[in-house]
């Protein structure tokens, strides 16, 4: 084995951590081919066209809602000059911080018939009951698709526009000399161009629908993630909820499919040498207006209105209880986000020096698998994992009652530790990816110059390794963090007894036709969401200070 | 063998990382209240919600010196207490219908409840008969209908499908273990087929596909949405005194309750109790809890503070449910209802109830 790297590990190591991470996933299959074969539970199959449909439209028009916003914003603040273009460019991603669940409790209340927009527009027409005018109804599919597109676009606003900016600007540049302009370089030029980074984006956004629960439950939506759920509690049908896991699986995997093929080669990027940065065009008059106008109104509709609706109503009922309940989930959510991102970090950076790019290539598959976890839905790993924790806890008592005559109770199932596990298959993917790419840019001479100077082993790990790595390692614990303070549905499945995270108090009061009481909450989780956002800005503006 | 080396570091890594895991459970800030004199101690799952569940639970505390840590989750307790096993920490599960307490006894997750009280003080019709249930609280599935849109007063289950209400009920989703309660009291009164076709003529009559809580139909009715919601009585109770959230009153003050069929067969009523699991650790904190939960005390805060019917007979409704007019409780038992549950909830996938409307 050549000298490479700080750690090596076995690649049987990669194999343990793809089995550790997908137990899950191999569970359900296992459950929903016995379940098949008319082992228990039996098929659910009476949902599932229903399911698939429901699924099936709320993807594509969210895929598309978000590929035109997103592409459309991130083409105009990388090509385009106008009022407001500076802070637009990362105010844009600032919806990202609104989990999809707490979009649609804050959009209810806002345009509902209790909400602002309604009140107002009865006492204007003076009508009392809805009969009495028109109003589209928020919760309904369409209204999802609404909520879901604008919190989600950033998605696609980010693929595109980073894209856009490794770009040269000579095939813009290129392209004027050559008479194409505005919405005609679009069109042929861009859009073309940009399919991949599209297909990423989409992806992504698609995927956030499919692992949706709470907003998909309170509207009434009967897709796959909701089905699973009512199929699994309401209906007692274990086998019948592993089928339907396992069809989001394979529809995920589809989209894992397209996603790589987004991703498949960066050609369309420039190369470094004839790199020519973008130039902006200075928008005239009227069409800046129009830009500026469809920046604002994006942030506004994404970011203003939730923020402020969640605002307002944590205000107007701030009282002792309400904030403690808000300290009291919000210690719990940042104990839970600072042990799992350690956690999390710990295992990405040991998934990232297996599948490293000196690893066999079957290792760097293992890994890949491994880190599949970030497409499925909370909901499908939670019941996946449910059983089989259950099993390992009770083998694991057996053996120290037999050996010892000691039991030492629920380990896993049940406690902070399968949140911990659950975390990390959901978010491995954060960490890894964010660690990997900072392996690839240091390189190995580092390391390889600590051994020069005699430094191996656990040393070279702790005094060069590590501390080399500590951006990236401070920002993927943070990424991890905020995406475990946001997490709902495995929360809600698999936490111990006592314990309430804000999420889990924000679904609960949610439910219960509360949601009022529980903005504090939301709000915190919100503000959370923000740090991600802070943190990419500074990133980029350093970078762009640097270069 | 710098490679085991290495291995051991990685390893040792991850074992602190698991370890403060393991250790955090007890970090968490709910836990840390002063263990009472007593030291014994109880574990609740409960389907109930905080508000309606925790002054109960503090008084129990405050009598009993017993300190109680609870596990609220609108779904999926009896599924965890299934997972878990032997291992279980749940000592008691509360649910809020009846057909949790008959599921967990199907699926062998109960064990027998040893207090004389449960035998004592409730009737037969509301405990299990081999005493692996008992049920704390009753409530009855009714019409809220709109004050200034409609004026019946008394309507039977079949009214509801004639054309006069088509595009002005509402309801909660059809699987929701309300719901499947209903449907499935009336398959037990009427058959399988006549609810078939009463079903399907509820869900053509709806406004739009079933979403929200019970709350939410109150809230629709309010808005002129629908003019007739299915839903439990206490709701009305709790929204009509809702001082967090006073724009609650103005909703329930729009509706008003009729009990279907008050006047022939009776209305469907649900039962919230509770079960012991079979692996609960602390079984006599738990019969003890029960013991409890079923005084006079307990049951006239059921009544008083959550507007429900109290499951001891000698207790009397609140004043606010008193005015509602008299509960004509359905002739079908409980065990009857529950015994449908399967047929009630394959009826609602069957006839798509959760899509809304189709003819």
């Amino acid at each position: 084995m050549k000298s490479v790297g700080g750690i090596k590990l076995p690649p049987i190591g990669a194999f343990a951590l793809a089995i550790l991470m997908g137990l899950p996933i191999l569970w359900l299959l296992g459950a929903g081919l016995f379940a098949a074969t008319g082992g228990g539970g039996g098929l659910s199959s009476s949902m599932l066209p229903t399911a698939l449909r429901e699924t099936a439209m709320l993807m594509a028009s969210v895929g598309v809602t978000t590929g035109i916003i997103g592409l459309v914003a991130a083409w105009l603040v990388t090509h385009f000059e106008f009022p407001g273009r500076r802070v637009f460019e990362w105010a844009l991603m600032l919806p990202i911080a609104v989990p999809t669940y707490l979009a649609a409790y804050a959009y209810t209340e806002f345009l509902d018939f209790t909400g602002p927009v309604q009140q107002g527009l009865r006492a204007l027409i003076g009508a009392t009951t809805i009969k009495q005018y028109w109003f589209p109804a928020i919760k309904s599919p369409g209204g999802a698709v609404l909520v879901f597109s604008l919190v989600l676009y950033p998605y696609v606003y980010a693929a595109c526009r980073s894209f856009f900016l490794m770009q040269s600007g000579s095939v813009g540049l290129a392209a004027r000399v050559l008479g194409a302009n505005g919405w005609r370089s679009f069109f042929e030029i861009t859009l073309p161009l940009s399919r991949p980074a599209l297909a990423v984006g989409m992806t992504l956004a698609m995927m956030e629908v499919v692992n949706d629960l709470g907003a998909v439950q309170y509207f009434g939506i009967n897709s796959l993630t909701a089905v699973i759920y009512s199929t699994w509690i309401n209906r007692n049908n274990f086998g019948g909820a592993a089928q339907l896991a396992v069809t989001i699986v394979l529809i995920i995997g589809l989209l894992i499919l397209i996603e790589q093929w987004g991703r498949r080669n960066r050609a369309y990027g420039a190369s470094g040498e004839n790199r020519v940065p973008p130039a902006r065009v200075t928008l005239a008059p009227r069409a800046a207006l129009g830009a500026s106008l469809f920046s604002l109104s994006l942030l506004l509709a994404g970011f203003a209105v939730p923020f402020g609706v969640l605002a307002t109503l944590a205000l107007r009922n701030i009282g002792v209880g309400e904030i403690d309940l808000a300290f009291d989930a919000g210690t719990t959510s940042l104990g839970l986000g600072l042990l799992g991102a350690a956690f999390t970090v710990t295992l990405g950076f040991v998934a990232a020096r297996l599948g490293s790019r000196h690893a066999r290539p079957t290792a760097r598959q293992a890994i890949r698998f491994a880190t599949l976890g970030y497409a499925i839905p909370g909901t499908v790993l939670a019941l996946g994992l449910l059983q089989p924790l259950g099993q390992i806890d009770l083998a694991v008592n057996r053996v120290t009652m037999a050996l010892m005559e000691w039991k030492p109770g629920l380990i896993l199932s049940g406690s902070v530790a399968a949140l911990l596990y659950v975390y990390a298959i959901r978010f491995l993917a954060v960490s890894a990816s964010t660690l990997d790419a900072a392996m690839k840019k240091r390189g190995d001479t580092l390391l390889d110059a600590g051994r020069v100077l005699g430094v191996s082993g656990a040393r070279l790990l702790v005094l060069v390794d590590l501390p080399s790595l500590s951006p990236a390692l401070i920002t993927a614990a943070t990424l991890v963090f905020v995406e475990i303070v946001k997490e709902l549905p495995a929360t809600l499945l698999l936490r111990p007894l006592g314990l309430e995270t804000l999420a889990s108090v924000v679904y609960g009061k949610a439910s219960a036709g509360l949601f009022a009481e529980a903005a504090l909450p939301a709000l915190l989780i919100v503000v959370v969401g923000l740090v991600p956002v802070m943190l990419a800005t500074r990133y980029s503006d350093g970078r762009r200070k640097a270069g | 063998m710098r490679n085991f080396r290495l291995l051991a570091v990685s390893a040792a890594i991850l074992a602190g990382v698991s370890g403060a895991a393991f250790a955090s459970g007890d970090m968490e800030p709910k836990e840390e209240t002063p263990v009472a004199a007593t030291g014994a101690e109880l574990n609740i799952y409960s389907y109930r919600e905080s508000g309606l569940i925790q002054p109960l639970i503090d008084r129990f505390t405050a009598e009993t010196g017993i300190t109680v840590k609870v596990l609220y989750s609108g779904d999926g307790l009896n599924e965890r207490v299934a997972a878990e096993g032997e291992l279980s920490p749940a000592d008691l599960v509360l649910t809020v219908d009846v057909g949790n307490l008959v599921g967990a006894k199907e699926q062998g997750l109960t064990q027998t409840i040893t207090t004389p009280e449960v035998a004592e003080r409730l009737a037969p019709e509301y405990r299990d008969a081999d005493g692996q249930w008992a049920a704390l609280s009753l409530r009855a599935r009714v019409f809220y209908v709109s004050k200034d849109r409609v004026s019946d007063t008394a309507l039977a289950y079949e009214d509801i499908t004639k054309p006069e209400w088509k595009g002005r009920i509402c309801t909660r989703p059809g699987d929701h273990p309300y719901n499947i309660g209903l449907i499935a009291n009336r398959i037990a009164a009427w058959g399988l087929d006549k609810t078939r076709v009463w079903l399907a003529g509820v869900r053509d009559n709806l406004v739009s596909a079933p979403k929200g809580g019970d709350r939410d139909q109150v809230k629709a009715i309010f808005e002129g949405t629908c003019d007739l919601a299915i839903g439990n009585t206490y709701y009305m109770g709790v929204m009509l005194t809702n001082e967090a959230e006073p724009e609650q009153k103005d909703w329930a003050n729009s509706a008003r309750i009729i009990y279907p069929d008050a006047n022939g067969d009776g209305t469907q009523v649900n039962a919230a109790g509770a079960y012991i699991p079979k692996y609960a650790p602390h079984v006599a904190e738990a019969n003890a809890m029960i013991d409890f939960l079923l005084s006079n005390e307990a049951q006239e805060m059921y009544v008083g503070a959550n507007y429900e019917f109290p499951a001891v007979a000698g207790v009397e409704p609140s004043p606010l449910i008193a005015s509602w007019g008299k509960l004509n409780p359905s002739k079908v038992s409980l065990n009857d209802t529950a015994a449908h549950r399967k047929e009630a909830a394959d009826l609602v996938d069957e006839l798509k109830f959760n899509e809304g409307p189709q003819n």
